[in-house]
């Protein structure tokens, strides 16, 4: 079973992932329907932390606190590709799983998927349906620095994240030169700003 | 080997479930006081706003038939028979069984029992009480309620109707609503805000002392400051207490050891089941989903494969139903205080030897798992607490993660 692993220090800050995954969950699947659409479902954020970029999404942590806690049977594990789904035509936007999701990716907003025109819950899918026909998710398919990395999720690391929430967030490290020089001249940058300031 | 279940709620379905998916082939027998499939009561209050029955059955309306149960419905436990291991129902039937598993869950509580005889005043805890006041609504024209009681249930009731367009008038004695899940300075922050955000008439230091019935029906209700209200509905949520009493004779729960065993042959779990805290070891009932569904599951591979152990409850719970404006809380409200306050959100960690003791989130989740998880892993944080509530962004964690010093 595959997962999506952050190398954060690969990240440019681009928001390309941001965009992909719009598209790739809105139903007129195009930038135009997309833009402006306060239904408009993005299920990866990056966050700028100081110089650092860091694109947050669902983990599909195994076990998943917000499965374990869900009470009304609207989160739930597909089998075979191991994603943490969430349907919204049984959610009830109770946030039991926001309240103990500790990488704050489960969001509340009316989106083109709620049923009775109210808020639900939305997360990543994973894209379950583009990587069961085999493709990757959208988020890693449009990331160009290769942040973003589709990935075997080893027994290993499960056992690894176990102790440490860390290792369901990061990819294997080993940064290109020219990504160092990139790092270099932003924290110089962030630097300048802040003395700035 | 036949197990029957004293209950059909959300810890004895998910029971259930795990013994069958766990290979059990044996007779499985699962008794209730109402006529449901197993829903979630988390769920129902929805039904009342206006959403398909159908969304309350979290696993599914055909429980019985796929997990192979024979159901007996509407027809309460009256009596468990330890030594004779079999139990009997209202309606003169008696079940045996090899192993019980006691979920019989809690209700309401009524100051005034005799009220609920008057047409319009309602109980608010079973799918049985929202298709009453689904109907009852339908068939009066209802356009406004009393909600007494200001707790989890009550507020839960005030905001379900609301949402079905009901004008709510919300009475509750304590001087802030979620008294139990929140401190004094929470607890009223969240009230005002509540009331801004719904427009519900909230009325604290105030109980419901009379009705007035006119015909059978509810017609007004008289506050304990002497003033009447005109009704057709009263919502009565003041309280629960657990259904122990057919197998303890009071209703002060059933004691559930590591194994959620209360009798060599009895397990127990859910609003029912007394436990220890995860972490202050402190016996109680910890009446949330998460608990009641980890207690199933203790209950079901012990029964099935003879080992595991309960790790303990946690009083964590959150009210986000019917309105974007989220109250979290969690642990015991002692210890120093760190409090931080801009706008919507208001945010308080107790701190005990350096490690959270309690917390209440209000306004927002956005950092409320990540409290959750610091909760529990017992991490010392009075160093970084200060900065970890006032980040502006949110982004506590990731900041830890990637060792940013919170600034």
């Amino acid at each position: 079973m595959k997962r999506i692993f952050v190398d954060y220090k690969k990240c440019l800050a681009c928001k390309a992932c941001e965009t992909a995954c719009a598209l790739e969950h809105h139903p007129g699947g195009n930038l135009f329907g997309a833009l402006g659409d306060l239904k408009t479902q993005i299920n990866v954020r990056v966050l700028g932390i100081e110089q650092e970029a860091f694109p947050l999404s669902c983990r599909h942590c195994e076990p998943a606190d917000c499965l374990n806690a869900c009470p009304s049977g609207a989160i739930s594990r597909d089998p075979e590709s191991g994603a943490v789904l969430l349907d919204p035509a049984l959610c009830k936007a109770c946030a039991m799983c926001a309240m103990v999701c500790p990488f704050d990716a489960i969001s509340f907003k009316v989106t083109h998927r709620s049923c009775y025109n109210r808020d639900v819950a939305y997360k990543c899918d994973l894209c379950n349906d583009r990587v069961k026909e085999g493709g990757v998710p959208a988020c890693v398919g449009a990331c160009h620095s290769g942040a973003l990395v589709f990935a075997e999720y080893d027994a290993a690391r499960g056992t690894r994240a176990a102790k440490s929430l860390r290792t369901y967030l990061l990819g294997a490290e080993g940064v290109p030169p020219h990504v160092e020089l990139f790092r270099e001249l932003r924290k110089k940058e962030f630097a300048r700003r802040r003395g700035g300031e | 080997m036949k197990v029957v279940t004293a209950g059909t709620g959300m810890a004895a379905a998910e029971f259930v479930q795990r013994l069958r998916l766990e290979g059990f082939d044996g007779e499985i027998v699962m008794c209730s006081d109402e006529e449901f499939a197993p829903y979630s009561p988390c769920v129902i209050p929805f039904y009342l706003a206006g959403e398909p029955m159908d969304t309350v059955y979290w696993k599914g309306k055909d429980f019985y038939g796929r997990y192979g149960v024979s159901a007996r419905l509407a027809d309460p436990i009256i009596e468990v028979d330890a030594e004779r291991r079999l139990v009997r129902t209202a309606a003169g039937r008696s079940e045996t069984y090899d192993r019980l598993f006691y979920a019989t869950g809690a209700r309401s509580w009524y100051p005034r029992p005799e009220w609920l005889k008057t047409r319009g005043v309602f109980g608010f805890k079973t799918l049985t009480d929202m298709v009453a006041i689904d109907r009852y609504i339908r068939e009066h024209g209802v356009r406004k309620a009393v909600v007494f009681g200001g707790g989890f249930i009550g507020v839960d009731a005030a905001l379900a109707l609301r949402h079905r367009g009901l004008e709510i008038t919300l009475v509750h004695r304590n001087t802030r609503v979620l008294s139990q899940m929140t401190d004094g300075e929470g607890g009223e922050f969240a009230t005002r805000k509540l009331a801004e955000k719904t427009g519900i008439d909230i009325r604290l230091r105030t109980t419901v002392d009379g009705i007035v019935e006119n015909g059978g029906e509810l017609s007004a209700v008289r506050f304990s400051n002497g003033d009447v209200m005109e009704t057709p509905l009263l919502i009565v949520s003041i309280g629960v207490s657990p259904n122990s009493e057919p197998l303890r004779g009071d209703d002060k729960g059933v004691h559930g050891n590591e194994q959620m065993l209360a009798d060599p042959c009895i397990y127990t779990a859910g609003d029912v089941a007394v436990t220890r805290h995860a972490v202050t070891r402190a016996k109680g009932v910890y009446a949330t989903y998460p608990n009641a569904m980890m207690q199933a599951r203790t209950a079901a591979r012990h029964l099935f494969r003879g080992d595991g152990a309960y790790a303990g409850s946690i009083n964590t719970n959150v009210l986000k139903k019917h309105i974007d404006f989220p109250i979290v809380s969690a642990g015991s409200f002692t210890g120093e205080t760190v409090t931080w306050h801009r706008g919507d959100i208001w945010r308080r960690v107790y701190l005990l030897d350096g490690m959270i003791n309690g917390y209440l989130i209000i306004g927002d989740t956005r950092i409320s798992g990540y409290i959750y998880h610091l909760y529990l892993s017992r991490k010392r944080v009075d160093k970084t607490i200060r900065a970890i509530l006032a980040e502006p962004r949110h982004d506590s964690y990731y900041r830890s993660m990637l060792g940013m010093v919170p600034v």
